[in-house]
């Protein structure tokens, strides 16, 4: 785990990323996003957040209409670097005449690998990637998830300092989903940067060291899912009896109250123990029963449904994010 | 090494589609049809002598056969088989792959090498110019080596059409792209390419009507409209007209003075046009459609290089 407080480098620094699409479509409207060196991060947000554009900007496929920063210590848009930074586009489409081999050494030629480095390891990652037995068989011979493993091996064909993979567990079983979790995991113990940008919250949190919530452009939370989700902790009583006379004294303190006949649930938001045994205390003495005390930690989908609901705080990043090679 | 990648993928591409093999089959089909003949004294063989016919077309010996085997290899087979379905299935077979190239997910990785777009742009364009040049030297070679084989008349000036072909798909194939990047298409980039075709010939035909043809020259305004836009775009004609000319050992003017061919077939106007034609430099009609293809070659790689995919 990265810790971003002793982060002294970033590996991605993107400072006021606008992107407009003719005059009126704003896809991103000054996005600020901090990523160690050696850490995963993921991307997520909505779909129409900016997410995709905001990678495409970083890898020089579209043009920002304005970007500050750097990537791997040179600005953005700096071709050079793309020689040590790998990419997994979404939906992405292979010519079906190579074979996978011959795709990876292509692939590899343009990021200026030399050819005996190709043809080293282009077998070592067909066989990371479990497609050895089809390394001279025609990509359109592929399924999807083969397909998938192979854009994980053409990503990482230059040995990159940078991986940018977008949904790179499309189209993959449970076994893939994992061994593609098991490789990132190997790449972050290498020192590799992953950028990850996936709809797949649960593989999200799973693997990201930090993550970046995306809404309509604009950041709306940025930090470590420990932080994220020490801010989204809430505490749930479930009681038995009628706590009507506390109802009032118990919202004033903050809390949700679902009261169904003779039991209910009362939500309290935050880490804060005293209000929980406050609480606890009131639902007592209305002659309550208390059942069940449970901490309950918000998952990112809970935090990024959050997001995406508090779009008056939108851009205004939840969590510090101190930028030392920009100050 | 970037740039070798990427000509040897365009050429691997072709390979994948089935017109490159459609192309492979006709130089084939038209050199062995060629070998089935054999032109003897008094008679046409065909197919080693299983149907002969009687002819004293070519009872005439020396210099004037030879002419007229080249009239028959060069007009007939160059002119028509290589310079225009050679040509346009060659435009059909390329112009889908920019718009192949440029289709999302296809494009996200390329550009995501550390490749210029410029250098991405001008190693598919010099691709799909290896892949003509590849279909050109065939058919030209076959042809060539059954003609003299076969035959016994060589025509090495026959061999620059090879280049030359080459040089009228690639003033064609400016077109094709500028039109692929902004559309996308294939279909939209093989038709406005054969119609800017028929209008760089309407325009060389135009002008050689004013150029030879006094009456119309009463139009002063579009006698130099037509002279100041057959200066500026590629002359398609007067290349094919060169690469005739090299090839052959002499010109078809020639054939009508020393009887082989019918004069009354060759009007007068005709005689005008290939000594008008004939006058032009070579270095005029190459040079100026290679600039008028490097423009466009220039505003396409600048449209590909701005564009965001």
């Amino acid at each position: 785990m990265v810790n971003v407080t002793e982060m002294t480098n970033w590996a991605v620094d993107l400072i006021d990323v606008r992107k407009t699409y003719g005059r009126s479509v704003h896809a991103l409207r000054g996005v600020n996003i901090q990523v160690g060196a050696g850490e995963i991060f993921g991307l997520l947000g909505p779909n129409g957040a900016g997410k995709t554009t905001l990678v495409k900007i970083m890898m020089t496929v579209v043009r920002a209409t304005r970007a500050y920063g750097t990537i791997l210590g040179r600005p953005i848009g700096h071709r050079g670097k793309l020689a040590v930074t790998g990419y997994l586009p979404e939906s992405h489409r292979f010519p079906g005449y190579l074979t996978g081999a011959q795709l990876l050494d292509y692939y590899a030629a343009l990021a200026k690998v030399p050819r005996d480095r190709r043809r080293r390891r282009a077998p070592e990652l067909l066989d990371r990637v479990g497609l050895t037995n089809w390394a001279d068989a025609r990509i359109d011979k592929y399924s999807k998830g083969m397909l998938q493993r192979l854009g994980i091996a053409q990503a990482l064909m230059n040995d990159p300092e940078l991986v940018v993979l977008d949904e790179p567990t499309d189209g993959l079983d449970p076994v893939g989903r994992r061994d593609v979790r098991e490789l990132l995991a190997d790449l972050r113990d290498k020192g590799t940067t992953i950028f990850l940008n996936s709809h797949l919250l649960s593989e999200l949190e799973m693997v990201c060291d930090r993550v970046t919530i995306l809404v309509d452009g604009l950041v709306a939370r940025q930090g470590t899912l420990r932080e994220l989700t020490d801010h989204t902790v809430e505490y749930k009583i479930a009681f038995t009896g009628d706590a009507a006379s506390v109802h009032s004294t118990l919202a004033s303190l903050g809390a949700k109250i679902e009261a169904g006949g003779k039991s209910g649930l009362v939500s309290i938001p935050g880490h804060n123990l005293s209000k929980v045994n406050e609480t606890i205390d009131l639902l007592r003495s209305s002659g309550a029963m208390i059942e069940s005390v449970s901490p309950h930690r918000f998952s990112l989908e809970d935090i990024l449904v959050e997001a995406m609901g508090a779009d008056a705080n939108v851009g205004a990043s939840h969590l510090p994010t101190e930028n030392p090679a920009s100050s | 090494m970037q740039f070798l990648a990427l000509v040897l993928d365009s050429f691997r591409e072709s390979l994948d589609r089935k017109i490159f093999w459609v192309m492979l089959f006709i130089s084939l089909a038209v050199a062995g049809a060629m070998f089935c003949f054999s032109f003897e004294p008094n008679k046409v063989s065909i197919l080693f002598g299983t149907w002969e016919l009687e002819t004293d077309f070519l009872t005439v010996g020396g210099k004037l056969r030879e002419d007229i085997i080249a009239w028959i290899v060069v007009d007939g087979i160059m002119d028509t088989i290589l310079g225009w379905v050679g040509v346009i299935l060659a435009l059909i077979a390329t112009a889908g792959f920019l718009p192949s190239l440029m289709q999302r997910g296809t494009i996200d990785v390329m550009l995501s090498k550390p490749i210029a777009r410029w250098q991405l742009f001008l190693g598919k364009y010099l691709g799909s110019m290896a892949f003509v040049g590849v279909h050109a030297t065939i058919f030209v070679g076959l042809t060539f080596l059954v003609c003299g084989l076969r035959w016994g008349v060589w025509l090495p000036g026959y061999l620059l059409s090879i280049p030359l072909m080459v040089l009228l798909f690639s003033y064609l194939y400016c077109i094709s792209v500028l039109v692929a990047i902004p559309s996308r298409s294939t279909v939209a980039a093989v038709l406005v390419t054969l119609g800017a075709w028929v209008f760089f010939a309407g325009i060389q035909i135009t002008d050689d009507q004013f150029s030879t043809n006094e009456s119309w020259q009463q139009y002063d305004t579009a006698y130099t409209a037509s002279r100041v836009v057959r200066w500026i775009v590629p002359k398609t004609a007067d290349i094919t007209y060169k690469a005739k000319q090299w090839a052959r050992a002499a010109g078809s003017a020639d054939l009508v003075q020393q009887g082989g061919i019918d004069p009354d077939e060759a009007t007068e106007w005709a005689e005008k046009i290939e000594r008008k034609r004939s006058a032009i430099p070579a270095y005029y009609t190459i040079g100026s459609s290679l600039a008028f293809e490097a423009v466009v070659v220039l505003i396409a790689m600048w449209l590909f290089s701005r564009r965001d995919y």
